[in-house]
């Protein structure tokens, strides 16, 4: 009722505070006091008062809110949710930005990695490729160097990587054969199998041929490697005589 | 309030609920005024102009049987409603009946003005708990007409002590100086007076 003085209001409110039987007996009596309230004759509202109070709603628009009206809500959460939301909007944003700009990065970083060696591969190739071309042109110049008087045999070079199945061969003064007949690379594995056709070739007009990279298996040790003279198109066994041989 | 005969409200209407549409609709259901305030937490104002339609009638007369003074009761009713159209959250239906929890809001405030003080406590920290049964217009009406017997029965003593300290903002301490009664006298009336008024809602 308000019926105390400030300090003996003060001190039943610091009982009420911890007390729950008081709590709910002053809230029973308020609700007693409120039905006393009602009995008070009713009287006219002054006039224009109706009009006065929807000018000042409608001078404070509110923004919509949360469409149901909340049941326990804390006394301050509208007055702060308004304003953190967009706190917590470009807190949000800041998070996927900062995330964004470290993938970049990281991104970034495996390109520039990847372009280095993209580089050092296409050097690699570039040099293998101007190897393979200086050894396979047609126009290029051969000499085999000797301390005496030129030798006119004919004589091949190999060069076998077992593991890869890689081979590399070039020959020279080779003596022309029918165009029938073909010479034929084979490789004798160290194991005593039979032999492998590694590729057949002709001589150019000087009597210069390679095999580059022909079809091999891989992993396949060579004890030697010999050259004959077969049909067009190749043989699947080598056919008597050797005519050039190494190991 | 003394008995006005200028009073352009018929005495049958003089009570809350005798003619919804003229007085408002207390006995509306909680239903309806949670549908009301949950329009208000979203910003409409139709719905704030139907609690105060509703409403207003009950707001005012409290702050003007307290205040006595029409533009001094009309600007407690204007910051209560306004203060409702700004936070609706401030009632919560566990509080009890809308009309009454805003009864209570009334006079508090009207006696904070009559005081010229700073509100005694905020509309968040009235709490009430109805014991009684106002589901109906006629039940409400049997309910005011029960307190306005009571308090027309009631020793004169008693009546003017309840109604000094509820109606007039006095402390028991004021009573007890204004009427020349011992305090404890005073405080006994007073406790004397809300039993009854107890015991008349309850039967």
């Amino acid at each position: 009722m308000q019926a105390l003085t400030p300090e003996e209001s003060s001190a039943v409110q610091s009982h009420v505070d911890g007390c729950a039987d008081c709590r709910r007996e002053l809230a029973e009596q308020t609700g007693d006091l409120s039905v006393l309230a009602l009995s008070v004759e009713q009287q006219p509202l002054p006039a224009g008062s109706r009009e006065r109070f929807l000018a000042r709603v409608a001078a404070e628009p509110r923004a919509a809110a949360t469409p149901q009206l909340s049941v326990a809500p804390g006394p301050s959460r509208r007055r702060i949710m308004p304003v953190l939301l967009p706190w917590a909007a470009c807190a949000a944003m800041l998070a996927v930005a900062a995330y964004l700009g470290v993938k970049n990065s990281t991104l970034e970083q495996t390109l520039n990695t990847d372009r280095a060696q993209i580089a050092t591969l296409a050097a690699q190739a570039a040099r293998a490729q101007s190897v393979l071309d200086t050894l396979t042109a047609p126009s290029a110049q051969r000499a085999t160097l000797t301390a005496g008087k030129p030798v006119a045999a004919p004589t091949g070079h190999t060069t076998y990587v077992p593991e890869r199945g890689a081979l590399i061969f070039v020959a020279n003064h080779l003596q022309q054969v029918p165009a029938s007949k073909t010479y034929e690379l084979w490789i004798i594995p160290a194991n005593g199998s039979a032999p492998i056709p590694a590729g057949t070739f002709r001589p150019d007009a000087n009597g210069t041929a390679s095999v580059i990279l022909p079809p091999l298996p891989q992993g396949v040790p060579a004890k030697a490697f010999g050259v004959t003279i077969e049909n067009e198109g190749g043989a699947d066994k080598p056919t008597m005589p050797i005519v050039l041989s190494g190991e | 309030m003394p008995e006005d005969s200028q009073n352009p409200i018929s005495p049958a209407q003089r009570s809350f609920s005798s003619d919804p549409k003229a007085v408002g609709h207390f006995a509306a259901t909680a239903s309806e005024d949670s549908l009301l305030l949950a329009r208000v937490h979203s910003g409409d104002q139709n719905a704030m102009a139907a609690l105060f339609d509703r409403y207003s009638s009950v707001v005012y007369s409290v702050a003007l049987r307290v205040l006595k003074d029409s533009a001094q009761a009309e600007d407690v009713m204007q910051e209560i409603f306004i203060r409702i159209w700004r936070n609706p959250e401030a009632f919560q239906s566990a509080r009890g009946s809308f009309g009454s929890w805003l009864a209570v809001v009334a006079r508090n405030r009207a006696i904070d003005s009559l005081r010229r003080r700073r509100p005694s406590d905020a509309v968040e920290d009235v709490v009430l708990v109805s014991k009684t049964n106002t589901a109906s217009d006629a039940e409400h009406n049997v309910l005011i007409e029960k307190v306005r017997i009571l308090m027309r029965d009631l020793p004169p003593e008693q009546k003017a002590s309840v109604e000094l300290a509820f109606f007039d903002g006095l402390t028991h301490s004021e009573i007890a100086e204004k009427t020349g009664e011992a305090l404890g006298t005073v405080k006994t009336r007073i406790r004397l007076a809300l039993v009854s008024l107890r015991k008349a809602l309850r039967t």
